[in-house]
């Protein structure tokens, strides 16, 4: 115990109401119909006699931001979901921005041209036309029924999408590529560098603003993204906050989805909270790509 | 009309007896089915400045391209033929090109300077190519390199800022010292003055009579006054041919070939 002095002491705390009560309060549910069943007549009279004491008041649920996951909107919180969606996103990052970059490089200044790039390359273009759910099935069916990962866990997610933002990783970063002026490779192999030298030295500088903003549009979409984390079961009710990639977690448009799909009346604001705070991590990405654009933009 | 054999049989003195640093014997290239050089056997002086002149698309570019095999770069590209540099065949199975190209440096028809500070620009070469053992070895290569240049008294002062941020014709002197500091043996100068404007250009020409004490140069030139001005030897190419080649003199006062005749003195091209 931290303050074993405490005991036997009176102490005053606050503690959070029921969210009938905050409905009630802000006048969501009627209070004057006998058989509304949610809230009986002497609650109600309870929750007066409160009111008139002091002793109930309207306060900011902080909770929202902290706590997991819960059946009581009072205590439910976003904060599980947002690990869950960084550890997702981490993954994510960690996997398809080297394998993006690598391929790209590869298709735009190392690979020969013929049928097998050509395959590749009108297969790359089709993965980003896939519908997101089909990656979904593509996870359950691979990632949890073959290889035998947990369910509901961010490196399955990580890993689904992965699959979904390579194709919109490698395009963006072959552009960039493309868009870097082909005298700075003949330059370099001028002064005798090699084809590698030349790609890591002067052409993957140059194009790495388009690539991290290629990558980040990607992630923004990956984390927005809701349908193929449903089908590898991150759509679980988990009121533990994860503590890694393996844990049990769900997402943030999960939470959204899970939420919006809740009866009672309370997680109607915690839904409008979690969109707002879902549409916020958007804005700030997207803000970050355009931040590293512009620092790293150079001109040539 | 004249025998197409006659036309782009090669007239003036393409082997030369001594002095010789680069021999080139049946050289023919190809894009894809397309044969841009046929048959070109000529011969390049050591320390002398050699003009390639023609109208465009006659393959000088081309050819110059193959001394130091970028032409590899390109698809569809074949070369055949033997180029001999210093008696070694470059197009030989063992010759690896990119150590090749560390030999030879290449000025560009735009000037290419890297998107890096001066400094880095010159310093790129020896790093890579390990020729400085520390920082002050890698400074006076630069700085040696850039006085060659004749760019040093110009930018000393501000040799941290970007190469892209000098004039046109600051940047192509500062090409050229990028290709001098790997000490190359043979410098390939691609129009290196089209871009340029009339002081630039003269000043690029003094740097070059100043180069060729120390290096082997090949120019190609679309100004008949600048391979006048600067070369020792001139080459005239027409539709993938070597129509003539000698002495720049003998070649703009007397020419043997009916063909550089009429383009000397703009008659043709």
């Amino acid at each position: 115990m931290a303050h074993p002095d405490l005991i036997g002491t009176e102490q005053r705390i606050w503690v959070p109401a029921d969210d009938d009560v905050d409905m009630l309060v802000k006048g969501h549910i009627q209070a004057d119909s006998e058989g509304s069943g949610r809230i009986k007549p002497h609650t109600i009279h309870w929750i007066n006699t409160l009111k008139e004491r002091g002793a109930l008041e309207m306060r900011f649920n902080r909770a929202l931001f902290t706590n997991g996951d819960s059946r009581e909107p009072e205590l439910a919180g976003i904060w599980g979901a947002v690990v869950g969606s960084f550890y997702t996103l981490f993954v994510t990052l960690l996997l398809s921005f080297p394998l993006g970059v690598a391929t790209a490089v590869y298709l735009e200044e190392f690979a020969p041209q013929n049928i097998w790039t050509d395959i590749i390359e009108v297969n790359i273009n089709n993965l980003a036309a896939v519908p997101s759910i089909v990656f979904g099935l593509l996870g359950l069916a691979v990632f949890l029924n073959f290889f035998g990962l947990p369910r509901s866990a961010p490196m399955v997610g990580g890993l689904v999408l992965t699959l979904m933002t390579l194709p919109t990783i490698i395009i963006a970063s072959r552009a960039s590529l493309k868009s870097v002026p082909p005298s700075i490779r003949e330059g370099a192999l001028g002064v005798g560098a090699s084809r590698m030298q030349a790609v890591t030295d002067h052409v993957l500088p140059l194009a790495m603003p388009g690539m991290l903003t290629g990558t980040i549009i990607g992630m923004a979409r990956a984390l927005g993204e809701t349908a193929p984390l449903l089908m590898i079961g991150m759509v679980a009710f988990i009121v533990d906050i994860p503590t890694g990639i393996f844990d049990k977690a769900t997402a943030l448009p999960v939470q959204i989805y899970l939420w919006a799909d809740s009866p009672e009346r309370a997680f109607v604001e915690r839904t409008s909270a979690a969109i707002i705070i879902l549409l916020a991590f958007l804005l700030v990405m997207n803000a970050v790509a355009v931040v590293l654009r512009k620092k790293f933009e150079r001109r040539w | 009309m004249r025998a197409p054999e006659e036309s782009l049989k090669t007239v003036g003195t393409p082997i030369l007896e001594k002095n010789v640093k680069i021999s080139c014997r049946d050289v023919n290239v190809y894009y894809g089915t397309k044969q841009a050089i046929k048959d070109l056997s000529v011969d390049i002086g050591e320390r002398e400045v050699t003009a390639f002149i023609g109208p465009s698309g006659c393959g000088k570019s081309t050819f110059l391209r193959c001394f130091n095999r970028m032409n590899d770069t390109i698809k569809d590209c074949k070369v055949t033929g033997e180029i001999i540099i210093d008696d070694e065949n470059i197009y030989d199975k063992k010759i690896d090109a990119v150590l090749l190209r560390a030999r030879i440096g290449m000025v560009f028809q735009k000037p290419n300077p890297f998107p890096k500070s001066i400094y880095q620009n010159v310093a790129y070469g020896p790093r890579i190519h390990g020729l400085a053992r520390n920082k002050a070895e890698l400074d006076d290569i630069v700085i040696g390199s850039l006085e060659k240049a004749g760019l040093f008294n110009e930018v000393k002062d501000q040799l941290e800022h970007p190469g892209t941020s000098l004039s046109g014709g600051q940047q192509q002197r500062l090409c050229i010292a990028r290709a001098i500091s790997v000490q190359p043996e043979l410098i390939l100068m691609d129009e290196p003055c089209s871009a340029l404007d009339p002081i630039a250009t003269g000043k690029i020409e003094e740097l070059i009579n100043e180069l060729r004490k120390n290096y082997t140069i090949i120019i190609v030139t679309h100004s008949m006054q600048q391979a006048a001005r600067v070369s020792q030897r001139t080459a005239f190419f027409h539709l993938g041919g070597l129509i003539e080649v000698g002495d720049t003199k003998k070649i703009f006062v007397n020419p043997e070939h009916r063909l550089t005749q009429d383009y000397i003195t703009g008659r043709y091209g």
